[in-house]
């Protein structure tokens, strides 16, 4: 069931402190060491494919593990978890259960595509999943909502896919494409219908590489809304290069606000690539310019493949980084992406206590 | 508080702002067919490649924006539109700027929003249909984020006068801003700019009234801009350029002066209107403002003059041009630019004489150079992939002599092949000779469990540009199929990519597959997790061709090319290898020194005369448990460690009783430690709280390769201690040493054992803890350590005159405290046997736990923690000696011998080992 446009109230704790964001699913999901069986259950044991890296998976496989993560990450400082459904649509879960047409020198293609929107059960697993991974953060808000008297919140997560609207992988036809707009629209269409289903309070396009993956589920957004009358916060965060550029379509973020400030989102930020300090530039000048709140929620540093976590940034360290953007006053939510357990986000949650957040401007 | 701006927001990958004090914006025309018959001529022919070189001339010339129609009787609008965008965004230069999309049709403008990534403009919506679709319209581009262009039209007609212009105009705007609540800032006017000087009297006035109403907008609708396409105004003056540009340009002056924002213009073709003719300037604003009746006549008449004189050419900078080649050849593939790749690479073929000298050479540098800067986040991934566009007709130039130089070559290669083979047969020698000269096929995948398909596509597109023959087998790909895919296609190199943690470890499964199933070929690694340093660490040490980090896709080339090039390829494994191996001693700590294997190592052991040796013969075999008087040990004890303790370092002089330090102060503190832990040691024995509690024995024993075998006293076997060998190779030609060699391997030998436990301290720390005193609990256990070391003492000096080798008083207690002994009492975990998996055995052979209290955690740790264990040996060259850089293969045996996994061996031995685990 849809919830109620939260937005106002959302603006009112916006302009008396920073609100926190959820650390990482995907790594976090690592630690509880599951295995492919565990990922699999009964539902998926007979899959082709391993699926112990399709986390999104896990909101039906794995529920309980899931609903832990929320509940830690909420228990832990956080006012709003993102959904386990980075990756729940059909084009991305295609990739676990269909062959890849490449092993036999085939190629990815939107007539290959069309055929993956066509596919019923891809269709009801991506519905699902985006459902139930609503859900299971919906219960964990609400059961640390009232256990602790401070409101939380679930943000659907809306992921980029794993094909690019404006990458040629063809070294012959610059033009080519693997897949359509209107395909990854009516993908994204599909998973924000879900996610609204599901009950959360906010859509968060997010870890944005290629903008026009993105335009598409912004239209995808707004089009449900106005079709099924609902109207939800949205935030939108884009993963950015050493020169501050959605990393394949190669944007820099005042081109990026320009692009989607039409959508007025609730928020604009910056997420995953790159580590806080490399990602602070970039930051500051997209909060010079949004007419809107800014996010933040880096990596734990760069990955380092050598380290225990596979990041460089332990918890003090994020906590120092956070305190440090917030009171430069760059930002209004502050989080973390890959490598930040729930762990950092007690750090963060205590770096940013009590600073004043970010005005916008006017 | 900041505060922002108005203005109309537009994007490409670049913002472009454009508000009331920012300069007039040009919109590009040539790329609208019918602003250039150019254009429309190649977009026809289907030449593409040259209809986005004019939209990079255009963007270079100065346009803030493009302006892009496909609007031909002759051109699928719908299906142009997609294919021209999509090609554009592989452009860098022209995808930086807003685009906008121009088209008389719905369909073509809603199929042009979904391929802009940045914030466009629509080029138009007019209330020509009625207000419905007109606000159907507004309302899905305000979805797609782009600003708009509304025409001056309604369902009358176009707006032809000032009264016309407004009144639709400010009827659209009321109807966007209101209803549709369309941003202010977003809506574009164009009031229509006709054309004058048509000899009809009505159009005599077109001019002012564009002027006027553009006056009356900005005025009256707030936010609101104006535009128009400019070289209507002069269309009756086709051919004569010059008399055009005048026009134009004395055009937008007075129309910019009444607030003209934007238009769409040639924007290499803009005379600058001080420089305009005088004669002619005055013509045409006699026109423009319909200032005189016979103005048309007059500036006709003029015309005359200026027909046939050229038109302003803007001026390309083409002075790089005048570079070396190697320079042009870098700056083509620095921005992209293929016009003069063909020639470039001609002269540096001629220059270097071999085609593959130009690949390797001046190319290479090049992409080395895009390379830098990507890496410096200076350059971003469309920019290296179209790099690499330009380098694939560069290769592509070159082609051709590669294929003549190689048939040239082929029959010596064969004639090779078959020398080196005389049973093969010539079809398969040609064959060979055949792939030994292909440019290299390059398999490529993401790993198992990855899903993760941009950047290996990128990797793919920026290889198969530079000539290599690329096979992507996608995503999900398990190493049996990728092995069995690069054996079957006989590929050159394996490229492997991965994004998240888990396909770490894939990688280092397929590098061992690969060296399981006897590969040779490069393996190349790359990936947002993956690291050189990973590479070198964790995945090169299992396959033993070379195993390659690759950076980003701009890397992939360079090495590729380099470890397929015959005369490179030795060179960069070479330095690829030392590379690796600085990776892994850093890692490691410190420079690797030169080991052996464990069978050299043995062939270096001591050589002892055994045959002539005569073992001593200790008084008893067996054990004997021994409980000692704590002030007895006093006078054994070495205080050196004990100030070591309290981070006071120095060696401390028992006879004058101080500790020499170079640190006077610590010397000071070091005085007063010493006299409290006497205190301390006086209570403790007055009031009786420790216990010092011991075994010591005795047993046959004979060493067995690097075990020690203990016997029974009628000879059948006790049990057995295994030892660990020295493998670092030594230069000053002594041994390398294990703990055995001081046992006879043939004759009646013995070995000793001892644990010792000083009881009571932990209790005794414990209460002081807890009575607030932490400073007198860590004092208590630093004695009670040294009580625990010093007891050991006296029980080794009991043993060894028990041992029959030393005679008692024959040494004084700082003789032993300084070891001037023979014989040693090495003790499991410590550096000449660092395993403490030994101490059950010792323990089990003496039966220690239940003679004197002390017994072995899961962990191998001695509770209580005063306590020392350790196996006496008394061969006189026997000596403490450390162990490091163990290897492998040792480890491998070690296990074996103890019955242990190879796992299980390299976690107790994790310290000392010289390689890196899995």
């Amino acid at each position: 069931m849809a919830q109620a446009d939260n937005t106002a109230e959302l603006e009112k704790s916006l302009a008396e402190r920073i609100l926190v964001l959820d650390g990482a699913m995907g790594t976090t999901i690592r630690t509880y060491d599951l295995d492919e069986a565990a990922a699999r259950g009964e539902r998926f044991a007979k899959n082709e494919k391993d699926v112990l890296n399709n986390g999104d998976i896990l909101s039906l496989t794995q529920p309980d593990v899931i609903g832990d993560i929320h509940k830690c990450f909420y228990e832990a400082g956080s006012d709003i978890c993102e959904t386990n459904t980075f990756s729940a649509t059909g084009i991305a879960q295609s990739e676990f259960f269909v062959e890849d047409p490449r092993e036999k020198g085939g190629r990815k293609d939107p007539e290959f595509f069309q055929k993956i929107l066509e596919d019923d059960f891809l269709n009801e697993l991506a519905w699902e999943m985006n459902v139930e991974g609503s859900k299971l953060a919906r219960k964990m808000a609400d059961d640390v909502g009232s256990d602790t008297g401070v409101k939380r919140y679930v943000a659907g997560a809306i992921g980029p896919l794993t094909v690019s609207l404006s990458n040629s992988p063809d070294a012959e036809d610059a033009a080519f494409r693997v897949v359509t707009f209107d395909q990854v629209l009516e993908a994204y269409r599909m998973q924000v219908r879900g996610l609204i289903e599901g009950g959360c309070d906010i859509l968060m396009i997010e870890t944005i590489f290629d903008s026009l993956n993105a335009k598409a589920a912004a239209v995808a957004v707004q089009e449900v809304f106005d079709e099924d009358g609902v109207k939800l916060p949205v935030i939108i965060s884009a993963a950015v290069g050493l020169g501050g550029e959605t990393m394949i379509s190669a944007q820099k973020v005042e081109a990026l606000w320009n692009a989607f400030a039409h959508v007025k989102p609730l928020a604009i930020g910056l997420n995953c690539s790159l580590g806080p300090d490399l990602m602070k530039p970039f930051l500051a000048e997209l909060s010079e310019i949004a007419e809107t709140f800014v996010s933040a929620y880096p990596n734990a540093g760069l990955p380092n493949p050598l380290a225990p976590t596979g990041f460089d940034l332990e918890p003090s360290h994020m906590k120092d980084f956070m305190r440090n953007f917030a009171e430069d006053g760059l930002i209004n939510f502050a989080g973390g992406c890959c490598g930040n357990t729930p762990e950092h986000i007690r750090a963060i949650a205590e770096g940013v206590r009590g600073v004043t957040p970010r005005r916008l401007p006017k | 508080m900041k505060s922002i701006k108005p203005a109309l927001r537009l994007s490409g990958t670049d913002a472009y702002n454009h508000d009331d004090v920012k300069g007039f914006l040009m919109i590009g025309e040539r790329t609208n067919v019918a602003g250039s018959p150019r254009f429309a001529k190649l977009v026809r022919a289907g030449d593409l490649e040259e209809a986005v070189e004019v939209a990079r001339q255009q963007v270079a010339n100065g346009a803030n924006v493009i302006d892009i129609c496909f609007d031909d009787g002759l051109i699928d609008g719908k299906a142009m539109m997609c294919r021209y965008l999509d090609l554009l965004q592989g452009e860098p230069d022209v995808a930086k700027v807003p685009i906008m999309v121009d088209s008389s049709k719905w369909e073509i403008l809603e199929e042009g929003l979904k391929h802009l990534q940045g914030k466009g403009i629509v080029n138009s919506i007019s209330l020509k249909e009625g207000e419905e679709l007109f606000k159907n319209n507004a309302k899905h581009i305000m979805k797609y984020g782009a600003a708009v262009v509304v025409m001056a039209f309604d369902e009358k007609g176009q707006a032809a006068t000032y009264d016309e212009k407004i009144s639709i105009c400010e009827r659209a705007y009321k109807i966007l801003v209101d209803e549709v609540g369309f941003n202010p800032n977003d809506i574009i006017f164009d009031p229509n700019i006709l054309t004058v000087a048509t000899g009809i009297e009505e159009h005599n006035n077109y001019a002012l009234d564009f002027i006027n109403a553009t006056r009356w907008i900005k005025e009256n609708l707030p936010g609101a801009k104006v535009s128009g396409g400019v070289s209507n105004i002069s269309f009756s003056f086709r051919g004569n350029n010059k008399v055009r540009e005048a026009m134009h340009s004395a055009f937008l002056y007075h129309a910019t002066k009444a607030g003209m924002d934007m238009g769409i213009v040639n924007a290499g073709m803009l005379e600058v209107y001080d420089e305009i003719p005088k004669d002619l300037l005055k013509c045409v604003e006699d026109v423009l403002l319909n200032k005189r009746e016979d103005s048309t006549e007059r500036l006709l008449d003029l015309a005359e003059s200026y027909k046939g004189v050229g038109g302003k050419k803007l001026a390309e900078d083409l002075s790089w041009r005048e570079e070396a080649v190697e320079k042009r050849l870098e700056y083509a593939l620095l921005k992209g630019i293929d016009r003069f790749i063909d020639e470039d690479t001609e002269e540096a073929r001629q220059k270097y004489g071999r085609p593959l000298k130009v690949i390797e050479g001046p190319l290479m540098d090049g992409m080395g150079v895009v390379g830098d800067l990507f890496g410096a986040g200076k350059m971003f991934l469309p920019q290296v992939v179209k790099s690499a566009r330009v380098m694939k007709k560069a290769v592509a130039w070159l082609f051709p002599y590669m294929e003549a130089e190689k048939a040239e070559n082929l029959e010596g290669d064969i004639a090779a092949i078959l020398e080196k083979n005389p049973a093969m047969s010539r079809d398969d020698a040609l064959k060979l000779a055949e792939r030994g000269n292909s440019a290299g096929r390059f398999l490529i995948a993401t790993v198992k469990g990855d899903v993760h398909d941009i950047g290996k596509n990128i990797v793919g597109v920026v290889l198969s540009c530079n000539g290599f023959e690329v096979t992507d087998m996608g995503v999900m790909v398990s190493c049996d199929k990728i092995l069995d895919r690069a054996t079957e296609m006989g590929s050159d190199v394996i490229g492997l990519s991965g994004l998240i943690t888990p396909s770490l470890d894939e990688m280092v499964h397929v590098a061992k597959e690969m060296e399981r199933r006897g590969f040779t070929v490069p393996l190349l690694i790359g990936g947002a997790t993956t690291s050189a340093a990973h590479t070198a660490i964790k995945i090169a040490e299992h396959y033993s061709g070379p195993v390659v980090h690759v950076l980003d896709a701009s890397r992939s080339v360079p090495v590729t090319t380099s470890l397929l090039s015959k005369d490179g390829r030795e060179g960069f494994v070479k330095e690829l290898l030392e590379k690796q191996q600085k990776a892994r001693e850093n890692f490691l700590g410190g420079p690797k020194k030169e080991t052996l294997t464990i069978e050299q190592a043995r062939e270096a052991a001591p050589k002892f005369d055994w045959e002539s040796y005569t073992a001593p013969v200790p008084s008893f075999t067996g054990t004997k448990t021994v409980e000692s008087e704590i002030g007895d040990l006093v006078d054994y004890i070495d205080w050196t460690p004990f100030f070591h303790a309290w981070e006071l370092r120095g060696v401390w002089d028992r006879e004058k009783k101080i500790l020499k330090t170079k640190n006077e102060a610590g010397a000071a503190e070091a005085k007063k430690l010493h006299d409290e832990a006497l205190e301390y040691l006086e209570k403790l024995v007055g009031e009786n709280r420790l216990q010092a509690r011991g075994i010591y024995g005795f047993f046959p024993a004979k060493s067995d390769g690097d075990d020690i075998t203990v016997f029974n006293d009628d000879g059948s076997e006790r049990t057995k201690f295994h030892t660990i060998r020295q493998q670092l190779k030594k230069t000053s030609g002594k041994p390398n040493v294990a703990l055995s060699d001081w046992v006879s391997p043939i004759n009646n030998d013995y070995i000793g054992g001892f644990v010792v436990g000083i009881h009571g301290a932990d209790e005794y720390a414990k209460e002081l803890d807890a009575a607030n005193d932490p400073y007198g609990a860590i004092m208590v256990k630093a004695i009670a350590d040294r009580l625990a070391e010093a007891f050991t003492e006296k029980l080794h000096h009991q043993a060894r005159i028990d041992w029959s080798y030393e005679a008692e008083g024959e040494l004084t207690k700082a003789a032993l405290i300084h070891e001037k002994y023979q014989g040693i009492r090495p003790a499991p975990g410590y550096p000449s046997q660092p395993d403490h998996t030994e101490k059950p055995i010792l323990f089990e052979l003496l039966g220690a736990t239940d003679a004197t209290g002390v017994s072995l955690t899961e962990s191998c740790a001695m509770h209580p923690g005063a306590a020392v264990c350790g196996l006496y040996f008394s061969h006189p060259e026997s000596h403490y000696f450390a162990l490091s850089e163990l290897q492998k293969d040792q480890v491998e045996d070690y296990a074996k011998r103890k019955g242990m996994t190879l796992t299980e061996a390299e976690k107790w031995l994790g310290p000392w080992l010289g390689y890196a685990t899995t």
